[in-house]
């Protein structure tokens, strides 16, 4: 992991904006985003139409001027839908993915850092978890505590913390060997002070990287469980819950299902491509390739 | 090897009793009281409820259940669903060879795209088939298995008309066959994204080292160097991968099952969790994290067998 010990300037310039432009794979990631982080952000500026609305005389049409993508079985306009969809599915990824951070990076810097005993109860519980089909705990968990984009997004969190922790203890262990850690400690430093503001920022980039491919997984993953009924409760749009919806009258109109898969699918492209490049920017080895 | 392998397999058992005890608790955790379902609607009198507690082991404390339950799984008994009334085990047997199939079938259909894919990849590598290659994967990375099942539905049912849409075949086993043929490519098309990249990148490895060289200096045809010399030594770290992957396709096999309506594993677990079905819930992730964790184990051990020096560690 040498990127990870470079100093924190050329951190800044590997993955910064100009870095990016020249990864033209993740520039695209970066162009797909934009959109959808309108659409999450600030849906209204998109569409006129209210996503709730139901209309049950136009039930099921296809696509006109008042209606681009059409309406859903209520008579909903499918584009509002589809657009005020991205807020949920995003923000539930996003949780999922901080969830996965705030638990397993200071576990993975604490069995890092100390080894022995601690080391060993962590990874042990780690191994644990990891026993589990991931999907399954998520069903499990959130059955047990009730359905909920929140309840689904903190599920899968937890899910998302053994691989988080793996990867900072991993990284971990490489910097405790070295010489800073040591002048540190001649220097009388508490270890919460080496931790924090000698090994942590130097595991900036591989977080980064991780959190960034985590979020497209995620996304795949909160849609799954909002496919199964089990996030975003009706009526409220979510990618995945429009899904399972729009297949229940594939045969009649495809659109609505059309949309929402599609929307899920661009999301984790875009994620995916930003993932891979700044991957390639921080690792001098995936670089060569 | 032998020793190592059998630590490791004893080092499993705890971790089965923690998933099967964190799966006892949390679905007993859950609203919703077992009784009420076992009843149907029936009203009763508060001595029958207890009554049906007893007979279906339910009265206690959880632990106390919990030690009762393991103690009969040992004996090969299972118990009996709330919801089907029927014994588990035979549900379980009668619902697993689809998902074996689906697994098997997928993973089949996997190896046999991914890896001459990612051969072609690293041949024609930076030109237009690697890209379009490159673009494959990063698609088949990148959309739901639930979303390519219903696309498949669409494109091959619906408009083309050629193959079926929902459930399972009930004319012998071709029509069976017939029925998986959408559900497995569905399931395969991430693992063949993972697959084909890990292959693509480790034949470009190989293929720049210095006895491809050598071979390529002896004048050796380039089918041999490609096949005899690259692939065979790019296939282990590719087969561990892929040993990896069948991990994930158990998963992804319940989201196929459920879109499809299959009636395998898969659905039996989401629908046996939602009707608080406690012995088919506790047996059927029993059963998915056993073999859940002797795959994780077969890689592992995999990995000893390229790796030596893990074994130390």
């Amino acid at each position: 992991m040498s990127a990870a010990t470079a100093a924190r300037p050329s951190l800044r310039r590997r993955i910064g904006a100009a870095a990016l432009v020249r990864n033209r794979a993740a520039l695209i990631g970066l162009v797909i985003l934009i959109p959808l982080l309108v659409a999450a952000l600030v849906p209204g500026l998109l569409t006129q139409a209210d996503p709730n609305a139901q209309d049950l005389t136009n039930s099921l049409a296809f696509p006109t001027w008042e209606h681009p993508l059409g309406t859903d079985k209520p008579g909903r306009d499918v584009l509002a839908r589809v657009i005020y969809g991205a807020g949920p599915t995003l923000l539930g990824a996003l949780i999922v993915v901080l969830v996965s951070g705030v638990i397993g990076i200071p576990l993975g810097l604490i069995a890092g850092f100390y080894g022995g005993k601690t080391d060993g109860i962590i990874t042990r519980s780690m191994d644990a978890l990891l026993a589990f089909p991931p999907l399954l705990l998520a069903i499990l968990v959130v059955s047990t505590f009730g359905k909920g984009l929140e309840t689904a997004a903190l599920a899968l969190g937890v899910v998302y913390v053994p691989a988080m922790a793996r990867l900072v203890r991993s990284v971990t262990l490489v910097q405790r060997s070295q010489a800073w850690v040591d002048a540190g400690r001649a220097l009388g430093y508490s270890d919460r002070r080496i931790i924090f503001r000698h090994i942590l920022p130097n595991l900036v980039a591989a977080i980064v990287v991780q959190s960034t491919i985590d979020l497209a997984y995620a996304i795949l993953d909160i849609a799954a469980l909002s496919f199964l009924g089990l996030g975003q409760q009706p009526p409220d749009p979510d990618w995945g819950s429009m899904l399972a919806d729009g297949r229940s009258y594939l045969l009649q109109n495809a659109i609505p299902a059309l949309s929402a898969g599609l929307s899920i699918m661009l999301a984790v492209i875009a994620f995916n491509l930003v993932g891979d490049g700044l991957r390639a920017q921080l690792d001098p080895r995936e670089r060569e390739r | 090897m032998a020793a190592y392998a059998a630590r490791r397999l004893l080092a499993t058992i705890p971790v089965l009793f923690f998933v099967s005890f964190v799966t006892f608790i949390m679905i007993r955790l859950a609203p919703g009281d077992p009784v009420l379902i076992l009843l149907g609607g029936k009203r009763m009198s508060p001595e029958m409820i207890e009554q049906i507690r007893a007979r279906y082991g339910l009265d206690g404390d959880p632990i106390t259940q919990y030690v009762a339950w393991i103690g009969r799984v040992f004996q090969g008994d299972l118990g009996t669903s709330f919801k089907l009334k029927q014994d588990v085990t035979d549900l379980l047997l009668s619902r697993l060879p689809v998902t074996i199939e689906l697994i098997v079938l997928s993973l089949l259909i996997a190896i046999a795209v991914a890896i001459p894919l990612g051969v072609y990849q690293a041949r024609r590598r930076d030109r237009l088939g690697d890209y379009l290659g490159s673009l494959f994967a990063l698609i088949g990375v990148s959309s739901p298995v639930y979303f390519t099942a219903i696309l498949g539905v669409l494109v091959f049912s619906v408009w083309l008309g050629i193959l079926p849409t929902f459930g399972r075949g009930t004319e012998g086993p071709l029509d069976e066959l017939y029925h998986l043929i959408l559900p497995s490519v569905a399931l395969a098309l991430g693992m063949i994204a993972l697959t084909s990249r890990m292959t693509r990148s480790a034949m470009i490895e190989v293929l720049s080292s210095d006895f491809i060289e050598a071979a390529r200096a002896k004048g050796l045809p380039d089918r041999t160097i490609i096949v005899k010399h690259g692939l065979r030594n790019a296939l282990i770290p590719v087969l561990t991968v892929t040993s990896l992957q069948v991990g994930f396709l158990i998963v992804g096999s319940v989201l196929v099952e459920t879109t499809l309506g299959l009636g395998g594993l898969g659905s039996l677990i989401t629908d046996a969790i939602q009707n608080r079905d406690y012995p088919v819930v506790q047996a059927s992730v029993l059963l998915l994290t056993v073999a859940f964790t002797l795959i994780n184990l077969v890689t592992d051990l995999l990995y000893g067998v390229i790796d030596p020096r893990i074994r130390t560690t």
